[in-house]
């Protein structure tokens, strides 16, 4: 290139633009229109946000805070803050959109704004944007931009053909970097914890993982929940249901994290949290009936109070529906036994092979300060010949008399349970895919082949069980049936033929009362030679004297009890399926709260503050 | 004749002819320069500080600021040194975007500071014209990134979101429009006779002086020696782009204008050959986890490039947490801004002081941080 | 030059009693070496070809009680790039300037001087304010110096003058 030479009259060229139109507009006469992208002010979809806090988590200004709105009453997987923008702070990075885990809080196009008071410049984000105008949005984000990961680090299972003849556990459980990479999904938004019934210190607990230090990580669990071991395995994990990541993606493995860090801590770094000091001495003896998660949690948190705790259970083992009702493959023993071995360990005695009767009962009254009850719903719950004809037949079993069975023959304690070759299974919830992938097994082990279908109420989209029972169990050659009523149990010549069955048109009225409709003439006949109802379990109060019965309240089943679990009298005290309905972490959450509720029922009573 | 007294006076951060908040104390006898001492501070925002209690992410949104007129290259160093750390693969396509930005951002750059002659030697059309097609830069910026002048487009692990057609045939059209504009500028700044009075050999570099001071970019350039990072230690697609590195023999502030003249030619060569061979795919690769929980490896990295006005690094140590342990931001006006005012000013005239910032490119901010 | 060769070189000719040489990235290296050679090691470097002293800046690392002091150098012969880096103790950092080397070293002492508290001996402008004017506190780059609190100290805390029930009229 030449080097420029001085030319005055080069210069002077630049005069022509004299005469043209200016470059530049004149605003705000003319409104310049901001790019695609544009980065403006925000909108917030009140309808999407929660509230998770994550938007002020990113903000690298701070400019985001979370306040409580007043008169907001927040639902279910919520809180009740919205976020507030201070754009005397703000610095337009839109982070916040890109994190945001519902995708409420967007950017807008519109960019001018203008007031003399400052405080006009905080503001709530809403859909109608600043300038009270429904702006057209700006920057979007899109699977570039997204700050979060949406996808659940997958779980690694034995394949169906390894799993289905056998009972062993096929979940096999993350493995250090997997865990820690979940783990780092975690916004620590917390709403988990509150709709958590035993309100875990989830996002807590998940960070130790993220930070390796496991042992913290026990002690977060042991705060809330003396059963992490089972709860890690078969926890109804309502939490992820709610988790923030589910609304554009998957939730937080809360449940495979929790069993993570139970699996992986050692025994001696776990009794040096379990054990430790137990917190105050109290003065006191209480006895709990049943063995159940409520009555183990109850055991756990009463004793690390201080007080004598002597658990009563029927069976030869411990664990209740832990140890009877869920199949191996889900909940093994081992797993069941290390929960328990540590609630022995700091000084709980479980007494086995007890069965408490009306006579018993009132020795135990007399003999302690206090009595828990957690029996459970234990008895299998059969449709009733009125109802269903034909159910009386000694080749329909009620699932909770079928699975115990499973599991002492599975641990070498009893028989085999006889299965058909044909079976049908009536009842589309978790326990019916429990009995359902329990009988494949069995029919593997016994056949070699495999005939199980489950009938269910529900149709697909609403069915009560988890997602991945239905998945699982079809992988290993169950078949399901949805939206079918029983009709009748054809009988001929004193053997099962099969269930007849009608369609259901809907299961829940416009109330949400449960109370199905069908169609009598869409008829279908499922062949079959044995049936099982997992139609829902009952409780059995007959060890209760009469004199007691006739002062608790009665509803649907379970006993009327508050929050605390206390009842009419001031030292009976109940918690688990009889007051909640069955539930394990609803039972354990009552254990805990009715441990508290003993704690100060004792300490009035004896004067200790 | 009477007494000839030294006076002491404050030259900026007040002054038409300064850019930045940024002031020189400066003793004159008469109209020469006798002592300077540059007083930065006044844009210290602690930003090294700031970025050890922000996390990997949130940094993006803080670093650009420590140079206004060229905030990419902070992005991008920043990017780099987390990459290097980490031992991160860039995707193809990231890096040839990133390449046209940072080439965006110098064009943008020297268009301000060649226009910005304006302002010292008190020819306003310049600057005046130099923003207007600054402007068509930021356009592009604003399609691109979605904002104007801090774009934080550039994030470790690539950029932020893809570049459409659309908008490259938009930035083919700007780059034709403002290559057309070109020979304006030169006749209105650089064959103007009084820039050219004002200019030639004023703010005289040797090439000793820059060795010692340590000066980089163009200053240097000017000097005769053709260090150029983009051609000593390619970094990103830079050893893939044909592109030349004018120099002079001689510094003074008028080849120092005269080669960013012609690096803008350059800049747009290279923006053209990139829009024509960037290949498709993916432009982001993500540190494991949300963004709040990104964690960095442990060890240290300096990475360096080549900014408008020389050699613009980072040297970034990671304990392997969320957040950096150290930052040091090696702003390329660091050695002149200081060691430069405190040697090179004296001897200079009084109203030469402005042009000897303006041409050797002090940018306060970078000295501050 | 290649990276090996420099390393060869540097083996060969520098005298250090412990140290380790690492390269990084490609053209760049790092070398560790004690204090009492560094002077020496970066005269070598800078007679062979090393004439550009890009940096030096300096890391606390609190929990070793030691400051980490980092020279940039380039070379636009070899065009490599070498980090070389030393430590010397928290308590009472002191370290040789290397001004007369380079001279454009003297500012960026002064700013470790101000921001860390590490004494250049030979550089006359130590304690002399760069950046910060009239600082009060500890050497701000230093770990144990919190910010936050500095800041609560010695300036208001804005308080915004808002309901939230005005601000949501829904």
């Amino acid at each position: 290139m030449d080097k420029p030479k001085a030319n005055l009259f080069s210069s002077i060229k630049s005069l022509k633009y004299l005469f043209k139109k200016p470059v530049t507009i004149e605003i705000p006469k003319v409104y310049r229109e901001a790019a695609d992208r544009y980065r403006g002010f925000h909108t917030n979809d009140w309808d999407k946000c929660i509230g998770c806090g994550t938007c002020s988590e990113i903000c690298p200004t701070n400019a985001i805070r979370m306040e409580k709105v007043p008169g907001y009453e927040a639902g279910n997987g919520q809180t009740d803050e919205r976020p507030v923008i201070d754009y005397g702070r703000c610095c337009w990075c839109g982070f916040c959109v890109d994190i945001c885990t519902t995708g409420s809080l967007k950017m807008s196009k519109d960019y001018i704004f203008i007031s003399p008071d400052a405080n006009d410049f905080i503001y709530i984000p809403d859909e109608e944007g600043i300038n009270k105008n429904y702006p057209e949005e700006g920057y979007r984000r899109n699977d570039e931009t997204d700050l979060l990961e949406l996808e659940r680090v997958i779980m690694g299972h034995l394949s169906a053909e390894e799993r289905g003849d056998s009972f062993i556990e096929y979940v096999r459980g993350y493995s250090k970097e997997e865990a820690i990479r979940e783990a780092s999904r975690c916004v620590e938004c917390g709403i988990c914890t509150y709709t958590c019934p035993a309100h875990m210190n989830i996002p807590e607990y998940i960070r130790t993982i993220w930070e390796d230090d496991l042992e913290k990580g026990v002690e977060y669990l042991y705060k809330t929940n003396p059963l992490p071991g089972v709860c890690g395995r078969v926890c109804t994990h309502k939490c992820e249901s709610v988790c923030s990541l589910g609304h554009r993606g998957e939730p937080i493995a809360i449940r495979w994290l929790k069993r993570y860090i139970v699996d992986n801590t050692p025994d001696d770094e776990y009794e040096k949290v379990v054990l430790a000091e137990v917190s105050k001495p109290g003065k006191g003896k209480v006895a709990i009936i049943g063995a159940g998660p409520a009555g183990l949690s109850a055991a756990y948190y009463l004793r690390t109070l201080g007080y004598e705790v002597d658990v009563f259970e029927q069976m030869p083992l411990a664990g209740g529906v832990m140890r009877y009702g869920i199949p191996r493959y889900r909940l093994p023993d081992e797993a069941l036994d290390r929960d328990i071995s540590f609630i022995e360990k700091i000084g709980v005695r479980i007494h086995t092979n007890y069965k408490v009767d009306k006579e018993k009962f009132k020795e135990l009254k007399e003999k302690y300060d206090a009595v828990f009850l957690s029996t459970g719903f234990f008895t299998g719950r059969k449709l009733p010949p009125h109802i269903l004809p034909g159910s009386d037949h000694t080749d329909v079993i009620a699932a909770m008399d079928f699975l115990p069975k499973v599991r002492d023959f599975v641990r070498g304690m009893g028989e085999m349970p006889e299965v058909g070759e044909k079976v049908v299974i009536i009842g589309g919830g978790n326990v019916g895919f429990d009995v359902g992938r329990s009988v494949v097994r069995l029919q593997r082990m016994k056949y070699g082949k495999v005939d199980v279908t489950i009938t269910a109420l529900e149709s697909e989209d609403i069915l009560p069980a988890d997602r991945e029972e239905l998945e699982e169990g079809r992988e290993e050659g169950l078949k399901v049936v949805f939206s079918r009523g029983p009709k009748e149990i054809v009988i001929e010549d004193g053997k099962i033929k099969g269930l007849l069955t009608v369609k259901c048109l809907r299961v829940f009225d416009d109330e949400g009362k449960f109370n199905p409709q069908f169609d009598e003439e869409d008829k279908l006949f499922l062949e079959a030679d044995q049936i099982f109802m997992a139609v829902g379990q009952a409780p059995d109060y007959n060890y209760i004297p009469d004199d007691i019965m006739e002062k608790l309240e009665i509803v649907r089943g379970k006993i009327k009890a508050d929050e605390y679990g206390r009842t009419n009298f001031e030292w009976l005290f109940v918690g688990g399926d009889i007051k909640e309905g069955p539930d394990i972490i609803h039972g354990i959450a009552n254990g805990h709260n009715a441990a508290k509720a003993i704690d100060e029922y004792l300490r009035k009573k004896y004067g200790i503050e | 004749m009477g007494e000839i007294k030294a006076l002491q006076l404050f030259h900026g951060p007040n002054h038409p002819g300064m850019h930045g908040n940024f002031s020189v104390h400066i003793k004159v006898d008469g109209d020469i320069v006798v002592e300077a001492e540059a007083n930065p501070g006044m844009l210290h925002r602690g930003f090294e500080k700031l970025m050890e209690r922000r996390n990997w992410m949130q940094n993006i949104a803080l670093i650009l600021r420590v140079c206004v007129v060229e905030p990419d290259i902070n992005e991008a160093a920043y990017s780099m040194a987390v990459e290097t750390i980490e031992g991160m693969d860039v995707p193809e396509r990231a890096q040839w975007i990133r390449v046209m930005i940072l080439e965006m951002a110098r064009i943008a750059n020297h268009l301000m500071s060649l226009g910005g002659i304006g302002g010292p030697t008190g020819l306003y059309t310049g600057p005046n014209w130099a923003l207007v097609d600054r402007d068509l830069i930021l356009d592009i910026f604003e399609k691109i990134t979605g904002a104007r002048v801090y774009h934080m487009y550039i994030v470790p692990g690539g950029v932020r979101q893809d570049v459409t057609d659309e908008i490259l045939k938009d930035l083919e059209k700007v780059l034709d429009d403002i290559e057309k504009r070109l020979p304006e500028y030169r006749e209105l700044i650089l064959e103007h006779p009084i820039i050219q009075k004002r200019t030639k050999n004023i703010a005289v570099l040797t090439r000793d002086q820059a060795l010692s001071w340590g000066v980089t970019g163009i200053a240097l350039r000017a000097t005769g020696v053709d260090y150029d990072v983009r051609k000593y230690d390619p970094y990103l697609v830079y050893d893939k782009v044909e592109f030349d590195v004018p120099t002079v023999d001689f510094s003074d502030a008028y080849n120092r204008l005269w080669l960013k003249y012609q690096e803008i030619y350059q800049s747009i060569r290279i923006i053209r050959q990139v829009i024509e061979k960037m290949p498709s795919g993916k432009v982001r690769e993500k540190l494991p986890g949300n963004a709040l929980k990104w964690r960095v490896k442990k060890g240290d990295a300096y990475v360096k490039l080549e900014s408008a006005r020389g050699e613009f690094g980072y040297y970034m140590v990671s304990d392997g947490g969320t957040k950096p342990y150290r930052v040091f931001v090696r702003g390329a006006s660091y050695p002149q801004g200081l060691l430069g005012i405190e040697k090179g000013l004296p001897g200079t005239r009084l109203e030469d002081v402005a042009i000897w910032l303006d041409t050797m490119g002090v940018c306060a901010p970078e000295i501050d941080r | 030059m290649k990276e090996q060769e420099l390393i060869d070189l540097i083996e060969k000719h520098v005298k250090y009693e412990e140290g380790s040489i690492e390269v990084y990235a490609p053209r760049k290296l790092k070398f560790i070496l004690k204090k009492d050679d560094l002077v020496d090691t970066l005269l070598f470097l800078k007679r062979n070809g090393f004439v550009q002293l890009s940096f030096i800046t300096c890391v606390d690392w609190i929990k070793d009680n030691k400051f980490e002091l980092v020279y940039g150098l380039v070379s636009w012969e070899h065009k490599l790039t070498v980090l070389v880096k030393t430590f010397i103790d928290r308590d009472n950092p002191k370290m040789i300037s290397i001004m007369d080397i380079w001279p454009t070293a003297k500012y960026y002492e002064q700013e470790i001087n101000e921001f860390f508290g590490v004494y250049f001996e030979g550089n006359p402008n130590m304690s002399k304010e760069l950046i910060l004017e009239n600082w009060d506190s500890m050497p701000p780059l230093r770990k144990d110096f919190d910010p936050q609190s500095y800041s609560n100290e010695k300036f208001e805390i804005r308080i915004y003058d808002y309901k939230m029930e005005d601000k949501k009229k829904k």
